[in-house]
């Protein structure tokens, strides 16, 4: 159920953030269930966006989420967040074998006026269905992870940003040798969020 | 009157009355008292009474009597006014009847002739009626007509009743079908509802069954785990035999090693060797391309020197000749040529500079000049703004009189007017409004003059400017000029540079737009990579992240594995180096071997069942080749050939008595089973016994046991 006010008076910077922080969490966790970094009985089956989603049930995980996504929400208010993305890291080898990685464009001078923008949310939804089945449907043209791999969450913020508890400096992992594809894009006309997915090229024998 | 008589004879009769009933209560009172007397007076009195009572009555008659006269004489007079009245109301309605007898009669006028009108009505009426009643026949026989239509009608109407009679039945047998049909639709509809109960009965079953398919699932999901557990365990036991036999082979490989690293390190000392020759080579090939340049050097100087040598020869000859002292001359001249050289050069020099300096002053004056043709520019612009500001000035001035004129020929013309009429708030009124009619138009004026002014100084600027850029284009054509006439070449030389420099800063240009396109599309594939600036963007993440957990539990793992591993290792070592010590070691050794009890005693029972299978394989081959070698010799004494299998169904036959050691018979056996001879030099000088026995009896046995006859016959020896 969302919040009445964001659906009558138009989006504030508040309901952006919302949005955008609710599609980074079921994003996320679609792509965790795709890409079977956990194991698909821990997930279930729900509905939003006008399409049925997977929500993991496992409590660390969720409780990971949560700690994120709030912070990003955080984040997203204040506009200082850059980048969101998601690293999906082989243990045996230590090398990053995919990276999902979501642009944030922040249309600052919402901050100044509080007037809300038009533009509805049916709109929002369907943009954002329209990027979540394009992550589902990437998944037939990237390779298999075959080895036991686990996922980090990182936020590329500003860099007078105070760096809160719980949360330190780390490095882009970045991936050697990768093949690049752009995805869909969706925009709540305060916040522009761009998708692409970076993949580590095969070896071809 | 009467009344009042009446009513004096009711009092008098009242009074008597009363008296006569007096009396009688006194009589009562009194009768023992008064006899006698008072029956006298009483007897008197009563007769008094009587008489008075007689004459009261008489009277009463009397008046009656007149009463009834004069009730009869009203009464008459009555009867008479009635008589009368009846009398005037018979007249009256005497009248009465004879007025209605007139109007009865003009009624009965107008009603006859209303009759006889009536009458014609009637005629008339009557000829219409038999009009009427011939239109009457002739619509009676429409009628009969209609009515026929009308029971054609009724026909129809009754087939058609009859019809909807059918319909009524077929709808009422529908409708009984209907209900019927609903009455099934609501059974059905029970039905319906007893299936879905027993379907959703159905579905929770199978919801209950789908949980236990998946608890079945997630118990498959754990026997399979645990079947992989099992798998790995086996893997781990595979892994330690093969690090068992691993382990075998290390001393062996240790001494490959070392051999190969000697080799490694000859090697390297070898190749650094070449290279080291080959450098050197590489010096002395040098050292000889030098050697033959300065050979070739020198054998040119030496020609030149032969030259030179015959040049001064022939000097010292012509010297000789002369008688001169060449030398001291060439080399007076030769200083002289130097003192010379310096001297022209210094001149040289200060021409040079002076040219220099000259040019120097040359462009001085012509910057000069351009001052002075710039101020001059000047100062005609401002000589012409101020002839048209003069010309302005004069135009105005022109144009004020005309309205200093014109007003006042206004003026004029309204004073000449005032002086019959008054007209004076008019006339201040058009004075205010042509006054403010004036002050506009000089305020537009003013305005029109002052973008004139503007677009006269603009232009002039520009003039300003056209002619300096003209002069500058003046003074380049002309040094152009006067350098073509002294430094022809150098402007060309210059022309050319710029050109050249120009073109290179175009190839420049592209080459760095390019570059700036890699550049951006490198940035943008950087971007999707996820590089970023440090200076401006930080990356963050929860210390707490799933990638550093699992990091930490692999490490765990690989840990874990090591130190199994290392004791592993351990215990096969142990093993390796006696499985009997083991035992008895036990005691002192670490805990950990405990463990490998079981499996030491597992090992020792499999090692003894490979050495028994081993042993057992050995004496099976002995066994074996023995037999063969038994059974080879048996058959070489009995059927005197020696059969050995060259290749694969090619036997060669040896005999026992035959002559050279390589007689030999080739027998290859065919597809179908069948032993053809092949030829050989021995098997041809056989021909005959191969044609008689083969070909004709069609017996190998035959020809074998044929061809050791006749070696016999032939042997020589016993």
């Amino acid at each position: 159920v969302k919040k009445m006010t964001s659906t009558l008076k138009g989006i504030t910077l508040k309901g952006s953030a919302e949005l955008v922080a609710e599609f980074f969490s079921f994003g996320i966790n679609s792509i965790l269930y795709q890409r079977g970094i956990y194991p698909p009985e821990t997930f279930t089956r729900v509905t939003h966006y006008d399409m049925s989603l997977q929500l993991t049930t496992d409590p660390k995980l969720k409780n990971y989420l949560t700690n994120v996504v709030s912070q990003l929400k955080e984040w997203l208010f204040e506009c200082t967040v850059q980048k969101l993305v998601l690293v999906i890291t082989c243990l045996e080898t230590n090398e990053v074998l995919e990276r999902w990685q979501f642009d944030i464009e922040c249309d600052k001078s919402a901050k100044e006026s509080s007037a809300p923008r038009e533009k509805s949310i049916k709109t929002i939804q369907d943009e954002i269905r329209s990027v979540i089945r394009q992550i589902t449907a990437t998944v037939t043209f990237l390779p298999l992870l075959e080895t036991p791999c686990a996922f980090d969450l990182l936020v590329y913020t500003d860099k007078d940003l105070v760096v809160p508890d719980k949360w330190e400096e780390s490095g882009p992992q970045t991936i050697d040798q990768s093949e690049e594809v752009r995805l869909r894009s969706f925009t709540t006309s305060i916040h522009k969020v761009n998708s692409m997915v970076a993949y580590k090229k095969t070896e071809s024998v | 009157m009467d009344l009042e008589d009446d009513t004096t004879i009711l009092t008098t009769l009242k009074s008597f009355n009363s008296f006569i009933s007096r009396p009688e209560h006194p009589q009562r009172l009194s009768e023992h008292s008064a006899g006698s007397g008072i029956l006298q007076s009483q007897y008197k009195r009563s007769m008094e009474l009587l008489e008075a009572a007689e004459r009261v009555h008489s009277k009463n008659r009397y008046l009656q009597l007149d009463q009834e006269k004069k009730q009869m004489e009203l009464s008459h007079k009555r009867a008479r006014f009635e008589l009368e009245k009846a009398a005037s109301d018979s007249a009256r309605d005497l009248e009465h009847e004879v007025d209605r007898n007139q109007e009865l009669l003009t009624q009965i006028k107008k009603l006859e002739e209303r009759a006889e009108e009536a009458n014609k009505k009637i005629t008339e009426q009557k000829e219409a009626n038999d009009a009427l009643q011939k239109n009457l026949e002739g619509l009676n026989k429409t009628l009969e007509e209609r009515d026929d239509k009308l029971g054609t009608a009724n026909q129809t109407i009754s087939s058609l009743k009859d019809e909807i009679r059918e319909l009524r039945q077929k709808i009422q047998n529908q409708d009984s079908k209907i209900s019927a049909q609903t009455l099934e639709n609501q059974e059905l509809q029970e039905k319906l509802d007893l299936q879905q109960r027993k379907y959703q009965e159905v579905s929770q079953l199978c919801q209950s069954l789908q949980a236990a398919q998946s608890s079945c699932s997630d118990h498959i999901i754990k026997i399979k785990e645990l079947e992989r557990r099992l798998v790995f365990q086996e893997q781990d036991f595979a892994i330690v035999k093969t690090v068992k036999s691993e382990v075998a082979r290390v001393p062996d490989l240790e001494k490959e090693l070392k051999r190969l690293r000697d080799d490694n390190a000859y090697l390297r000392e070898s190749r650094e060797n070449c290279s080291l020759l080959k450098e050197e080579v590489e010096g002395l090939r040098k050292k000889l391309e030098r050697m033959e340049k300065t050979k070739e050097e020198l054998i040119n100087i030496e020609l030149e020197k032969e030259r030179l040598t015959e040049k001064l020869h022939a000097w010292e000859n012509l010297g000789q000749s002369t008688g001169l002292n060449i030398r001291s001359d060439t080399i007076s001249k030769c200083v002289r040529l130097n003192h010379k050289e310096k001297y022209l050069n210094r001149h040289l020099y200060n021409l040079s500079n002076i040219v220099r300096s000259v040019e120097r002053s040359q462009s001085e004056l012509r910057a000069e000049l351009t001052q002075q043709h710039s101020k001059t520019l000047e100062e005609q612009k401002k000589r012409e703004a101020q002839d048209a500001l003069v010309r302005r000035l004069q135009k105005r001035v022109l144009l004020l009189t005309k309205e200093r004129d014109g007003m006042r020929a206004i003026l004029e013309s309204y004073d000449s007017e005032l002086a019959p009429t008054e007209y004076s708030p008019q006339l201040s009124k058009r004075l205010r409004e042509a006054e403010d009619i004036l002050q506009k138009t000089q305020s537009h004026n003013a305005e029109m003059e002052a973008q004139l002014t503007k677009a006269q100084e603009e232009t002039g600027t520009l003039k300003l400017q056209l002619q300096t850029a003209e002069l500058e284009l003046e003074s380049l054509k002309k040094q152009q000029a006067s350098a073509t006439d002294s430094n022809s070449l150098l402007t060309k030389e210059e022309v050319t540079i710029l050109r050249q420099k120009i073109e290179d800063l175009e190839r420049e240009r592209q080459r760095l737009e390019e570059q700036n396109n890699i550049l951006e599309m490198r940035l943008e594939r950087h971007n999707l990579q996820g590089d970023y600036d440090p200076v401006k963007t930080r990356v963050l993440h929860l210390k707490v992240n799933p990638t550093a957990i699992a990091k930490q539990e692999r490490q765990q793992e690989v840990e874990a594995l090591r130190q199994e591993v290392t004791r592993l290792r351990d215990l096969v070592r142990s093993l390796q180096s006696g499985g009997a010590v083991g035992h008895s070691q036990d005691d002192t050794h670490n805990p950990s071997f405990s463990l490998s009890l079981a499996p030491s005693k597992e090992v020792l029972d499999l090692r003894k069942q490979m050495e028994s299978s081993e042993l057992r394989n050995q004496r099976l081959k002995e066994v074996f080749q023995r037999k063969i070698q038994e059974f080879r010799t048996v058959c070489y004494v009995l059927t005197g050939y020696q059969i050995d299998i060259t290749t694969e169904n090619q036997y060669r036959l040896t005999s026992v008595y035959a002559e050279h050691m390589d007689d030999s018979l080739l027998f290859k056996k065919g597809s179908n089973g069948s032993m053809q001879l092949m030829e050989t030099e021995f098997s041809k000088t056989l021909g005959e016994m191969v044609a008689l026995h083969l070909h004709h009896q069609k017996s190998i046995p035959a020809f074998l046991s044929a061809v050791t006859l006749d070696l016999f016959s032939r042997q020589t020896t016993v």
